[in-house]
């Protein structure tokens, strides 16, 4: 299945990337080369096989329900230029 | 012989027997570094400043005044982490990885954090930020990637071991091509908390040294169970006590089948010559199994995989909480693209999209879940062969280390050349790159792989190997 460039640019939009023109038409012969790449699974009869995971991982490890106080608030706040007192600020998301 | 010269085993004695003193190691090896630096730039950002706090304490531990070096997408508190990415501009992360925070328990003093491929994402340490690290053995040639950094500081003798990271083959390649050893342990014996993620069901930090003995020194210091990681394995303990001894009489080693078909660099078909005499000698068997479903879908089954769980680790990265930001956007989806468009590198746009496109609810199917069912099958086939012998011992690469600059144009027959590595993290399984010796002065390694949880026989294999070929030298690191 080979996709566009306007298919490839709404991908990269949805992952909020803006790709200039050399750019775009770099990513549209990388996925394209890469889905062909993947039609291999094709030659496969995976019906009736399960998605992977690790057979130790059956049981899912959980801690207790309890509130652990982070020892250092002011370092997590200190890193971001959109902080409002305790709180990160972002700008507007509705849009005009 | 300078102090850097020490392998860890032999610093550890030595430091503790107080005859050399951690300052006296700190300065010989800030001196190599000095000397090296300029040829190699294997660092992002050099520590010695906190190196200097930490000697001024009491050290204590097995490694207490051992210098060493991390893979810059390990969280140090209070120290810039970039994994080789604009994005996280100066970051310093609230905390410490557990693997380091081990080793800073253990004694172990922070030279600096060194050079990768943006995101773990490469093969040449050349997809960074920060500009390419070079082969501490050839200054004109790559040191492999991702953690090609910390490869090329223990090559170059900038210090005993490091650590990184492997997510398809990253710390097993260049370990491989800087001539040093690397082990991918089993997924789930090192705790991946405070590694920034690429792909979490792949992704093992794991160690670098000039011997074997040294990585297991460094193993029976960061395999721990931690309550951090939910993919740690509670139930698991380790011995990586070092043999002088070990046997691998009537072990049984095999070649894969469908791989001998494969066009390998004259070095390495050699080094595979000479290891399987080697290993006969020693008493093991050598024989063959059969990994039909790994060699012909391995690789695009890991790419799907890896890049699909890339796009969901990396939509954190927005401006908001840390890193590179824009003040003035006009709303959210404006500063998000404006951020992600300049800070991330070409070769991780790339994998976001393609992990995008993966996922989507009209392909996921055909490709996202299609991956993770032939990963199933992958991990059944390595189970099936793992019932029949010991280890697998297989090339790390086809090809011997290339020039800077002349890493393939043709992104999948750069993705093809991985799969001798990524198959195993598919598993889940350890994977032993070790030393065999040089060809026109580079060094030459190969692979060793062992069923989930055999890291600790893997190494007593690789003390046996070592043994006959001889531990690496240091590298020249460019100095004329």
């Amino acid at each position: 299945m080979k996709l566009s460039s306007e298919e490839v640019n709404s991908i990269a939009l949805e992952s909020r990337l803006l790709l200039n023109e050399a750019e775009l038409a770099g990513a549209v012969r990388y996925i394209n080369n890469f889905l062909d790449m993947l039609d291999r699974f094709k030659e496969l009869d995976l019906k009736d096989v399960e998605p992977f995971s690790f057979a130790e991982a059956l049981e899912c490890p959980l801690r207790d329900d309890t509130v652990i106080a982070f020892p250092d608030n002011e370092a997590i706040l200190h890193e971001s230029e959109h902080v409002d007192g305790s709180y990160f600020k972002v700008p507007r998301i509705m849009e005009e | 012989m300078e102090l850097y010269e020490y392998n860890l085993h032999e610093l550890v004695e030595k430091l503790k027997s107080k005859e050399i003193s951690p300052s006296e190691i700190f300065e010989s090896c800030k001196k190599r570094i000095d000397d090296c630096e300029e040829n190699i730039h294997a660092f992002i950002t050099r520590t010695e400043d906190f190196a200097k706090a930490q000697l001024s304490k009491e050290l204590t531990g097995i490694f207490a005044g051992v210098p060493t070096v991390l893979k810059d997408n390990l969280c140090t508190k209070g120290i810039r982490t970039t994994a080789a990415s604009k994005i996280l501009g100066n970051w310093r992360p609230p905390y410490d990885a557990t693997a380091w925070k081990d080793l800073r328990s253990a004694g172990a003093i922070l030279m600096g954090k060194v050079n990768m491929d943006e995101f773990a994402m490469g093969n040449t340490c050349g997809n960074s930020a920060f500009g390419p690290t070079h082969n501490p053995n050839d200054i004109s040639r790559v040191p492999g990637g991702s953690s090609g950094g910390s490869a090329a500081a223990v090559s170059a003798g900038y210090v005993s071991f490091s650590l990184g990271s492997d997510t398809g083959g990253s710390i097993r390649q260049p370990a491989s091509y800087c001539g040093v050893y690397g082990l991918k342990p089993t997924y789930g014996m090192v705790s991946r908390y405070g590694l920034i993620s690429y792909g979490s069901s792949l992704d093992q930090i794991g160690p670098f040294a000039r011997t074997v003995r040294d990585l297991q020194l460094v193993m029976s210091v960061i395999s721990n169970y931690d309550p951090m990681d939910s993919s740690c394995f509670r139930e698991k303990a380790h011995d990586f006590t070092h043999n002088e001894n070990p046997s691998i009489k009537g072990k049984k080693i095999a070649l894969v089948k469908e791989f001998q078909g494969f066009t390998l660099d004259a070095p390495i078909a050699d080094a595979m010559n000479k290891i399987k005499k080697i290993l006969e000698d020693e008493g093991a068997i050598i024989t063959e199994v059969s990994l039909p479903v790994v060699s012909r879908y391995a690789v695009a089954c890991y790419y799907a995989l890896a890049m699909s769980e890339a796009h969901t680790n990396l939509e954190r990265y927005d401006g908001v909480r840390l890193g590179y930001t824009v003040k003035d956007a006009a709303g959210i989806k404006e500063m998000f693209e404006r951020v992600r468009s300049y800070g991330f590198g070409p070769e991780v746009k790339s994998r976001i999209i393609a992990g995008t496109c993966l996922t989507e609810p009209t392909r996921c199917e055909e490709y996202y879940v299609a991956a993770t069912k032939v990963r199933t099958l992958i991990a059944q086939e390595f189970s099936r062969a793992f019932g029949e012998t010991d280890f697998i011992l297989q090339p790390v690469t086809p090809s011997m280390p290339p020039k800077i600059g002349e890493a393939d144009e043709d992104a999948m027959k750069g993705y093809e050349a991985d799969l001798y590595t990524l198959p195993v993290n598919l598993a889940g399984l350890p994977g032993l790159s070790f030393f065999t010796g040089y060809a026109d002065k580079l060094p030459v390694g190969l692979q060793l792989i062992g069923p989930r949880w055999s890291d600790p026989e893997l190494l007593h294999a690789g003390v046996i190997i070592e043994r006959h070929t001889g531990s690496p030298k240091i590298a020249n690191g460019g100095v004329k």
